[in-house]
């Protein structure tokens, strides 16, 4: 106890020898005075006691400085303080005495106990420096030399001495890298950037898109002109007012299912092709376009009509496929005009509708808001629950 | 961040597949003379489905919109799809499974009935929708900002906190 109180204020840091002591106690009772004077003086045997603690921990490499409890605005002069002074024992305590107090009103007993400790290793430590490898220019003898002080948990003050290398995260992995070459890289990418332009993941969707709408042109020109070529065959074979029906199903049999799988085909391709340009998606969008009557709206309309009635006539499409094998059953004598009127009809009027459509979208070939989404990349802010007009992808 | 050739290969299985399921579509019923061809076109086709699904799902997995754990964001973008394709895979599985069971003994008789004619209908016209979003979801996926950070994503980000 009583060489605590002996002690005055805390030599700076790591550097705690044997023989030094002697003089910095000297030094220490002076500061210890001029704590006294400083501080109240019923507080001031605590400060003192507070100010050896710290003086022990301080002493120690190892440890690490106090925190953060500390005003910052204290804490900054300190640190100004110490950057400007090099570490040292005794040199310059009293001014750093003043910076102290704070923070070792803020250290406890345990401080006290660690400082011991530590101080004991070094002093160990620095009795047989030739047996650790300590090389004589680490030792440092100059005890003028400032003590730097900083919080137990600041960035260390010396100069930082960052890796040559960096770890740089590219294609998902990462990668070392010099970090003079970051520069450099970063120039280079750009400069290549300049020269070539890469592609990117959105060029190759609209380049997709752009193939897709060139088969969908195609499948809407052959489709109307497949229906048209079916809806002749059917009416020049069945004759003049649907009275040679036998000789229809006679000749017509055999096509009758290819031609229905073909007319689905074309159908299926055009109908997607023409709510691709009318971006069916962007359900605001579409419903503008039929209020508007625009073409591909009105084609994505009657391309979706087609194909319902196209596909409501399979029935028909294997009962006349079937009509060698099953005559008798499927195909009782004097139905003909009952079960085939309805198919010529609905034929006739799906050639009509795919003809239309097919006029809508010549009409405008260009017209395409699915390519125009596509290139704006429109990301929709979150998703709003009060808001459902939009059908999502 | 996806790279170009990566997504043109994933986007070229997607539509390959696509085409497959829209070629068994439509010619499938050609080959009904002989049961055990149809039966596998069938099954090949329901697994073409799953399998485009699985794709899909895993290309949602990679944006990064995902791994930063706005999940909501992308079921609530793609549900539609999502919707339209278990529904499809439904409606064929049931189809096909109900198409074979009529046909198997007798490959050439006439076995419609109008609740199969509805299915009929509902199946082909369940698969144009499919691959309308689908194809849409797909080319949606290469947008460059749901593999990056951005402030739109931030956003998001800081709604969904709320």
């Amino acid at each position: 106890m009583g060489r605590k109180q002996a002690r005055g204020v805390p030599p700076m840091p790591s550097q705690d020898t044997g023989d030094e002591m002697p003089s910095a106690k000297s030094k220490r009772r002076k500061v210890k005075k001029e704590l006294n004077d400083v501080e109240e003086p019923e507080a001031g045997t605590e400060a003192v006691i507070e100010m050896e603690g710290l003086t022990n921990r301080r002493s120690s490499d190892s440890q690490e400085p106090l925190t953060p409890e500390l005003p910052d605005v204290p804490q900054q002069k300190r640190k100004k303080k110490k950057k400007a002074h090099t570490p040292d024992l005794e040199g310059e305590q009293p001014e750093h005495v003043n910076g102290d107090v704070l923070e070792q009103q803020t250290d406890g007993e345990e401080v006290t106990k660690k400082s011991k400790r530590k101080r004991k290793s070094k002093m160990t430590e620095s009795h047989n420096p030739n047996e650790l490898g300590v090389e004589e220019d680490d030792i440092i003898t100059d005890v003028h030399a400032p003590v730097s002080q900083r919080s137990l948990f600041s960035a260390p003050l010396g100069h930082s001495q960052p890796l040559s290398k960096v770890f740089v995260e590219r294609s998902r992995r990462f990668q070392a890298t010099e970090r003079l070459d970051l520069g450099r890289q970063g120039e280079q990418l750009e400069e290549f950037m300049e020269v070539r332009p890469m592609w990117s993941t959105r060029d190759v969707a609209m380049r997709v898109h752009s193939g897709f709408r060139v088969i969908g042109l195609f499948s809407h020109g052959f489709l109307a002109g497949y229906a048209v070529w079916n809806i002749i065959v059917v009416y020049v074979l069945a004759g003049e007012q649907l009275t040679t029906l036998p000789n229809l199903l006679q000749q017509y049999h055999r096509l009758a299912y290819p031609a229905q799988s073909l007319l689905y085909l074309l159908l299926a391709i055009s109908t997607v092709s023409a709510f691709d340009r009318v971006n069916l998606a962007k359900a605001t969008m579409a419903l503008q376009g039929f209020l508007t009557l625009d073409p591909a709206a009105l084609a994505s309309f009657l391309y979706f009509a087609a194909l319902i009635l196209s596909l409501s006539q399979q029935m028909t499409s294997d009962r006349i496929n079937l009509y060698p094998t099953a005559n008798e059953t499927l195909w009782p004598p004097g139905s003909e005009h009952q079960i085939l009127q309805p198919w010529i009809v609905v034929n006739l009027v799906v050639a009509l509708l795919v003809g239309l459509a097919w006029v809508f979208l010549s009409s405008r070939p260009d017209m395409d808001y699915t390519e125009d989404f596509l290139m704006a990349m429109e990301v929709e802010e979150y998703p709003r629950h009060d808001e459902k007009t939009d059908i999502p992808a | 961040m996806l790279q170009a050739n990566n997504y043109f290969l994933v986007l070229l299985i997607q539509l390959s597949l696509l085409t497959f399921d829209l070629f068994v579509n439509s010619f499938c019923e050609l080959l009904r003379t002989v049961p055990v061809f149809q039966l596998l076109f069938f099954i090949i086709q329901d697994i073409s489905i799953l399998l485009n699904l699985f794709i899909f799902l895993l290309m949602l997995f990679n944006t990064y919109v995902f791994q930063v754990g706005l999940i909501f964001l992308l079921l609530e973008r793609f549900r539609a799809l999502l919707l339209t394709a278990l529904l499809y895979l439904t409606l064929s599985i049931t189809l096909h499974s109900w198409i074979m069971n009529l046909r198997w003994l007798n490959s050439n008789h006439y076995v419609w009935t109008d609740g199969l004619q509805v299915l009929f209908v509902f199946h082909r016209l369940a698969a144009v929708l499919y691959y309308y979003l689908y194809k849409r979801a797909a080319e949606y996926l290469s947008d460059p900002k749901l593999y990056e950070d951005s402030l739109w994503l931030r956003e998001a980000f800081a709604h969904y906190q709320q």
